[in-house]
C-alpha cells in the first residue's frame, strides 16, 4: 500500500529525514512511533503533501505521490493533531463542506456525511455547531471527515492526544473497526501501551531514520530474545548455579531467593536445551521464561542516548 | 454549475454574521443622510432664489463614488488580508490542501467573497447614486465606467491583501502589511512625484537666467508613470472626466508640473485600468503560487541529486584540466 524509499528533508541546517525507508502492507494498522523531534510528522506531512521532501520517493496503492498530486490526494485520509474547526458552521455543513473539495455534491453528499456520522456516533450532533462539540466529539468528527471520500490509506498524527481514557478507547475502537473495513492506517502516537494493543505493525524512528520496523508479533520476539531469562528453582540451587555458569550463552546471572534471572544470548532452542540440561541435573524448576517486553521497553532502549542505554545496560545486568 | 466550496461556505458563514448587515446599514444611513440633507438645501435654495443648482446633484454623485472608493480601499483589505492567514490560524488550511481541491479555489473563492460584499455594498448605493438621474448630468455610461474603476481598485486591493494574507502567517501582520502596501501606492508615488517635482522646480530656480529655463518647465519626469498604479489617481481621472473640469492634464499640471505629450497621458484611464487589472492578476498569482506546499510534484525533487552529481562530475573535470594544465 505504501512504500517510500530514501525520504530526505532538511529545515535549514537541521536533519529532519535522514534516508528514510517504510513499507506498509494493505490493510494494516501501522503505528509510527519515535522520540519528539525525531521526523514522524515531518514525514506524514510529505505523505498527505503538505511538505515537498528534499529527495526520495513515495509510492501509494501504485500512485507516485511525486508525479501524480491529485491521484494521492484521493488515496489518502489525513487526521492531523488538531482539530482545525470552523466556528458558525454546524457539523453537517462541516462535513458537506469537506465532501463539496473532493467533488462530492448534493444527495450524494449528504448521503455519504449521513453515515459516516453514524460510524463515528454523532448522528445526533448533526445540527450542532461544530465549535460547540466536545473535543472527543471534534476528533471523531475530525475522522469522519477524513473518511469523506473513502481513501484507502487514512494518515492519523497523534490522533488521541488530548482525550479521556474511555474517549480514547472508544477512539481506538473505531480505528480497528475501519481496520476491519480493509483500510490501512498510518497512526503516530506517542501512547505506546495502546499502540501495542491496537497495531498489527509498527515501526520506529530515530534521527529521522526507521531504526525498527515489523509486525507486533516479530519485534516482541526480537526484542524478548534480549530480554533476560527468569528461572524459578524450587530445589538443588547450588547445583543449577554450576552449570549456568559453565554455560556459554549465560552472559550475567543475579540471584534473588529462589529465581535466577539471566542475560542468556541464545534462540529458542539453546533455552529448551539449557532447560533439558537442569532438568537432567536434577534441579527442580518451576518457572523458566523470558522476561516479556513492552513496546515502552522497546522504545526506550532504541531511542536512548549513548549515556541512557549505558543505565539501562547496568540495570538490566543488575537485575534492577 | 459547480459552486467554489470556499465560497460558498463563506457566504454561508458570512450570512449567519450581523456583521455584514451592520456594515450596510451604517453605510447607507450615511449616504441617506447626505443625500437628504443635499435635496433639503436644493429645496431651501429654489424657495429663496427660485433657481435649480444643478451641480449639487453632481456633488451627491461625486460624493457617493467618493466614499464607495474609500470604503474599497480600506474594506477589501481587511477582509481578504486575513482570509487564507486566518484559515492558517484556524489550521483549517491544512485540512483543506490535503483534499483534492486546487489551492487555487482556496484563494479565489476567498477572494470572490470579498469582490460580492463590496458588489453587494455597491448595489445597495445604487438608489442613492441614482438620484443623479433625476435632473441629469451623468450617463449610464458614466455609471458603468465608475463600476469598472471600482472593480479593478476591487481587485488591486483584494490581489495585495490575498497575497500579504498568503506570505504572512499571522493576520494582525498581514492586514497592517496591505494597508502599508496601499498607503505606499497611493500617498507614495504621490508624495514620489511631488517631491520630484519640487526638486526639479529648485533645480529650474537655480538657473533662472540660463536661457534653458526659458523653454523648458519644471515636473516630475518619469515617475509620473508610478501613478499609473495609483488607484486614487485613476478614480480621480474617472470622476474628474465625469462630473469635473473633463481632462485630467489640467489637475496633473498643477500638482506635477509639465506632462509628457503622449499617448500615455492621451489615454490615462484606460492604460492605468489595464496595469492595475495586471498587478492584480499577478498578486492573486503569487498567492496561489505561495498557498500551493507541493509544486510540479517530485520530478525537480528527484532529479536534483541528479543534477548536483553532473555539476560535481563536471567540477571534477575542471579541476583535473587544470591540474594537467599546471603539471
Amino acid at each position: 500500500m505504501l512504500e517510500i524509499r530514501n525520504l530526505r528533508k532538511h529545515y535549514g541546517n537541521f536533519q529532519a529525514l535522514n534516508g528514510l525507508d517504510l513499507e506498509i502492507p494493505e490493510g494494516e494498522l501501522f503505528g509510527f512511533v519515535g522520540p519528539n523531534g525525531a521526523g514522524k510528522t515531518t514525514t506524514l506531512k510529505i505523505i498527505a503533501s503538505l511538505l515537498l521532501a528534499d529527495s526520495g520517493s513515495i509510492l501509494i496503492d501504485g500512485v507516485n505521490a511525486m508525479k501524480d498530486n491529485r491521484g494521492l490526494k484521493e488515496k489518502i485520509g489525513y487526521v492531523p493533531d488538531f482539530f482545525g474547526v470552523y466556528d458558525n458552521l454546524k457539523v453537517s455543513e462541516y462535513m458537506e463542506f469537506f465532501a463539496s473539495c473532493y467533488g462530492i455534491e448534493g444527495r450524494q453528499a449528504r448521503t455519504r456525511c449521513t453515515e459516516l456520522l453514524e460510524q463515528v456516533k454523532l448522528e445526533d450532533r448533526a445540527d450542532f455547531f461544530v465549535d460547540g462539540l466536545s473535543r472527543g466529539m471534534k476528533q471523531r468528527l475530525c475522522l469522519a471527515r477524513a473518511l469523506i471520500h473513502d481513501p484507502r490509506l487514512l494518515i492519523l498524527d497523534e490522533p488521541a492526544s488530548g482525550l479521556d481514557p474511555r474517549t480514547r478507547m472508544e477512539f481506538t475502537a473505531m480505528l480497528k473497526e475501519l481496520r476491519e473495513q480493509g483500510k490501512t492506517l498510518i497512526v503516530s502516537s506517542h501512547i505506546l501501551s495502546e499502540l501495542s494493543e491496537l497495531c498489527t505493525s509498527i515501526g520506529i524512528i530515530e534521527q529521522g531514520r526507521m531504526v525498527l520496523q515489523g509486525s507486533m508479533e516479530q519485534i516482541f520476539e526480537q526484542v524478548n530474545s534480549s530480554n533476560p531469562l527468569l528461572i524459578s528453582v524450587f530445589s538443588n540451587m547450588e547445583q543449577a548455579l554450576a552449570i549456568l555458569k559453565s554455560h556459554p550463552c549465560v552472559q550475567t546471572i543475579s540471584v534473588k531467593k529462589d529465581e535466577i534471572k539471566l542475560g542468556f544470548l541464545g534462540d529458542r532452542q539453546d533455552e529448551a536445551m539449557l532447560l533439558q540440561q537442569l532438568i537432567d541435573a536434577d534441579v527442580m524448576v518451576s518457572g523458566f521464561m523470558r522476561e516479556k517486553g513492552s513496546l515502552e521497553s522497546i522504545f526506550m532502549q532504541i531511542t536512548a542516548h549513548e549515556g541512557e542505554k549505558a543505565v539501562l545496560k547496568h540495570e538490566m545486568e543488575s537485575g534492577l | 454549475m459547480k459552486w467554489n466550496p470556499v465560497y460558498k461556505r463563506e457566504l454561508m458563514v458570512s450570512s449567519r454574521s450581523i456583521r455584514m448587515a451592520v456594515i450596510l446599514l451604517l453605510f447607507n444611513g450615511i449616504l441617506a443622510i447626505v443625500a437628504l440633507f443635499n435635496l433639503f438645501s436644493v429645496v431651501e435654495q429654489v424657495k429663496l432664489t427660485a433657481e435649480i443648482q444643478y451641480s449639487r446633484f453632481l456633488e451627491l454623485y461625486t460624493f457617493v463614488s467618493f466614499i464607495e472608493f474609500i470604503m474599497l480601499l480600506f474594506i477589501m483589505p481587511a477582509l481578504t488580508a486575513s482570509s487564507v492567514s486566518g484559515e492558517r490560524e484556524k489550521q483549517t488550511l491544512e485540512l483543506m490542501l490535503t483534499t483534492t481541491m486546487d489551492p487555487r479555489e482556496i484563494v479565489l473563492g476567498k477572494l470572490w467573497f470579498a469582490l460580492t460584499t463590496m458588489l453587494l455594498l455597491a448595489v445597495s448605493a445604487l438608489p442613492i447614486q441614482s438620484l443623479v438621474f433625476v435632473y441629469g448630468g451623468v450617463t449610464v455610461a458614466d455609471l458603468a465606467m465608475l463600476f469598472i474603476c471600482h472593480g479593478v481598485v476591487a481587485a488591486l486591493t483584494g490581489g495585495i491583501g490575498m497575497f500579504c494574507s498568503s506570505l504572512l502567517k499571522r493576520s494582525t501582520l498581514s492586514t497592517v502589511c496591505a494597508y502599508v502596501v496601499i498607503v505606499l501606492l497611493v500617498a507614495g508615488t504621490y508624495a514620489a512625484n511631488v517631491f520630484a517635482f519640487r526638486m526639479d522646480m529648485n533645480e529650474l530656480n537655480a538657473y533662472v537666467y540660463t536661457a534653458n529655463s526659458a523653454v523648458r518647465r519644471a515636473s516630475s519626469g518619469g515617475f509620473i508613470y508610478l501613478l499609473l498604479l495609483n488607484p486614487a489617481i485613476t478614480f480621480y481621472a474617472v470622476i474628474t472626466r465625469q462630473a469635473g473640469s473633463g481632462d485630467i492634464r489640467v489637475p496633473f499640471e498643477q500638482w506635477f508640473g509639465a506632462l509628457p505629450d503622449n499617448a500615455v497621458i492621451d489615454h490615462w484611464i484606460l492604460i492605468s485600468l489595464g496595469l492595475q487589472l495586471l498587478a492584480a492578476v499577478l498578486l492573486i498569482a503569487a498567492a496561489v503560487y505561495t498557498v500551493t506546499p507541493v509544486r510540479g510534484g517530485g520530478k525537480r525533487v528527484q532529479e536534483e541529486p541528479e543534477k548536483s552529481r553532473q555539476n560535481a562530475r563536471k567540477l571534477r573535470v575542471k579541476i583535473a584540466r587544470f591540474h594537467a594544465f599546471r603539471a
